[in-house]
């Protein structure tokens, strides 16, 4: 239990589609407003806001500060922004909440992934002297990575086909295991959609969040960490970073109902469930995941989104994972809880 | 329907090596690869600091390979333009030999069924090498390194920096507000915004006001004077990166438009030499001949369309010293 009650009252998501006409500062405006309207809040009450976004996936150096005209200027507020999913931005408002000083925080992620083509502009982030040079892409280290998990027994190329109809709620496994791979040992289905779409969430400190709302959903423990930046020195059949950010935010203090884990290729999610000790009581990605729709910079805020969802419909402890870099580098998980 | 606009962005880098990633890339010229020691393991490519602790590492290079073991590949049916060969091939882990970890390189296998876990392969260097990880063009099956082509042979000095070109091509959709501004300009009209809430007025097709966050459309256009006063500026002495035109210093000045709130910022001048520009100067927009090409992108910031400039009108200067801090 952290030492000041933080709790998220609501969120609210774009439509999300393969290629959006509106700007991202749109996007925004929309995803804020259908937040915070149905709280009965206005961006007067807003006391601190951060973004996430990325100027690589846009092509527009500073395009978070036009996202800004999305916020509202006046009153003033304090205001922040990661290059990460919006599930950091998340992270940031619940440290800066902290403080005690403010009630009231809104995090948005956003990204339109449809505007270049994430095979060309993925590379560039990667390391600058010996993988960007060879145009190494996501895809080839998530080809890798899977025929890592293959080999350690914790996923089958079977396994993770289910995980893709379980997922997107339609596919025939023997008939979708009789197509071609795209990078061995990943098919078409193995991959996530390209999605543009933004996401926006209200988090509120204790008494405001119950004034607010009448089952906030309680963040009750949040971290994250990280691992080395090159695949060439991990061990791509497990993911450390992901086992120390659950255990330090309490993974083993209660059943876990539901976890929405950001896996955006089948075998991730059959890794994840390994890392996090799992079994089949936890209801897994009920809203689709990330192969339903993968909104980049706001796909981890999302599984926040959906997380809080469960407790607002009356769960009790809910798990949400969001993911950065290359073969599930960086890893965030946040646990939230109803309270009776 | 909207307009999409299709740009490419390139960043010429120039990176510099530091004295393990240097040694490594120095080594690559003399077709030699190597590792750098880590307690018991040897790591390929070497790095700095160790990758579980960020503990500083000692230099203390080992020679490995040339040879090694593939122990996890996928295969690229259809490369991209940034991939190493243009036919397909594979991405492969490779353990060079006296290596703890795998080199991420490419495989020229022929095809996917000529590879598996133990493939043994060996460099196939480039015969002009400059110290870059692509020295290596790819690796090829069995126990010998080649050389593709003449033998152009070491660099003769230590290489300290490496270049990488990143190009994007991005495809954006063009908001209306930018469509609009850009269509008036034209007709020699500059088109304002003003916000239903608090009626501050905007230029340049922003298409929102950032104080109350609402959009702006066609309902809330104005027409604004197209005569000004100079309330700042900044002298530019061109450094020539790629795609800079400029070659003398140039002024770029913020424009208080007459009766107004409103600011153009980062605008050229013209007819009035950058030693000439100070607070104050009274000018007037000038536009581009019909026949003349105007940028039809985007509209934010410096001039736009058919608006290419302002010129100096003669009229007296403006003295109010408050002019100086109105930069927005
Ligand atoms: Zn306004």
């Amino acid at each position: 239990m952290t030492s000041t009650d933080i709790a998220v009252i609501g969120w609210a998501q774009t439509e999300m589609v393969r290629q959006t006409d509106s700007s991202e500062t749109k996007l925004l405006l929309n995803a804020i407003t259908d937040a915070i309207t149905p709280l009965g809040l206005t961006r007067a009450d807003i006391d601190f806001t951060c973004l996430g976004s990325c100027d690589y996936i846009t092509g527009q150096a500073f395009s978070f500060v036009s996202n800004l005209d999305a916020i509202g200027a006046w009153p003033p507020k304090r205001d922040s922004h990661v290059e990460m999913d919006g599930a950091w931005a998340l992270y940031e408002a619940w440290l800066r909440l902290q403080e005690g000083d403010i009630e009231i925080a809104v995090v948005t992620g956003s990204g339109r992934s449809s505007t270049g083509d994430p095979a060309l502009i993925y590379p560039m982030e990667m390391d600058p002297y010996f993988l960007a040079p060879l145009g190494a892409d996501p895809l080839t280290f998530a080809a890798l990575q899977a025929r890592a998990v293959i080999e350690a027994g914790i996923a089958t190329e079977r396994s993770m086909a289910e995980v893709s109809v379980r997922s997107r709620g339609k596919g025939n496994i023997d008939e979708l295991l009789t197509k071609e791979y795209l990078r061995e040992p990943l098919r078409r289905h193995d991959l996530p959609p390209i999605t543009d779409g933004a996401a926006a969430m209200v988090l509120a400190t204790g008494d405001r969040a119950r004034k607010l709302v009448k089952r906030p959903a309680y963040i009750t423990g949040f971290d994250h960490r990280s691992e080395c930046h090159n695949p060439s020195f991990r061990k791509l059949d497990d993911s450390p970073s992901t086992r120390i950010a659950a255990r330090e935010a309490g993974i083993a203090d209660g059943a876990i109902e539901v976890a929405e884990l950001q896996a955006a290729f089948t075998h991730e999610e059959l890794l994840l469930r390994s890392v996090l000790g799992f079994d089949d009581s936890v209801k897994v990605n009920p809203s689709g995941g990330a192969l339903r729709s993968n909104p980049i910079m706001a796909t981890g805020l999302c599984r926040i989104g959906y997380a809080a969802d469960h407790i607002f419909n009356g769960g009790n402890r809910a798990l949400a994972h969001s993911t950065s870099g290359p073969c599930l580098q960086q890893n965030l998980v946040c646990i939230l809880e109803g309270r009776s | 329907m909207t307009r999409f606009v299709e740009s490419t962005i390139t960043f010429p880098y120039k990176r510099s090596l530091g004295p393990v990633v240097g040694m490594f890339m120095t080594a690559l010229t003399e077709q030699r690869i190597l590792g750098i020691r880590n307690g018991t393991d040897v790591i390929v490519p070497p790095m700095e600091w160790d990758p579980a602790t960020g503990a500083e590492l000692a230099h203390d290079f080992v020679e490995v390979g040339p040879a090694g073991t593939v122990e996890s590949w996928t295969w690229v049916p259809k490369p991209s333009a940034q991939h190493p060969l243009t036919h397909p091939f594979a991405f492969a882990f490779i353990r060079l030999d006296g290596a703890t970890t795998p080199l991420l390189h490419a495989v020229d296998a022929g095809s996917a069924s000529a590879l598996s876990v133990g493939t043994r392969v060996a460099p196939r260097w480039k015969g002009t090498r400059i110290g870059h990880i692509t020295d290596i063009d790819a690796f090829v099956l069995g126990e010998t390194p080649e050389v593709a082509g003449p033998d152009h042979g070491p660099s003769e000095t230590p290489v300290s920096m490496m270049e990488y070109q990143a190009s994007i091509t991005y495809n954006n959709p063009v908001p209306v507000a930018a469509d609009r501004v850009v269509e008036a300009s034209k007709a020699q009209r500059l088109l304002g915004q003003v916000c239903p809430v608090c009626a501050r007025v905007y230029a340049g097709g922003r298409g929102y006001c950032p104080i109350d966050a609402v959009e702006l459309g066609t309902e809330h256009e104005v027409d604004l004077p197209d005569k000004g006063t100079i309330t700042n500026y900044a002298l530019v002495t061109p450094v020539q990166y790629p795609g800079q035109t400029e070659t003398e210093p140039f002024a770029r000045v913020f424009v208080l438009l007459d009766g107004t709130d409103v600011i153009l910022s980062y605008q050229p001048v013209i007819e009035l030499a950058a030693s000439d520009v100070h607070v104050g100067v009274r000018v007037a927009a000038v536009w581009a001949s019909p026949a003349e090409d105007i940028d039809e992108g985007a509209a934010m910031g410096g001039a736009y369309g058919a608006l290419i400039g302002w010129m100096p009108t003669g009229e007296p200067d403006h003295t109010d010293p408050d002019l100086v801090n109105r930069i927005f």
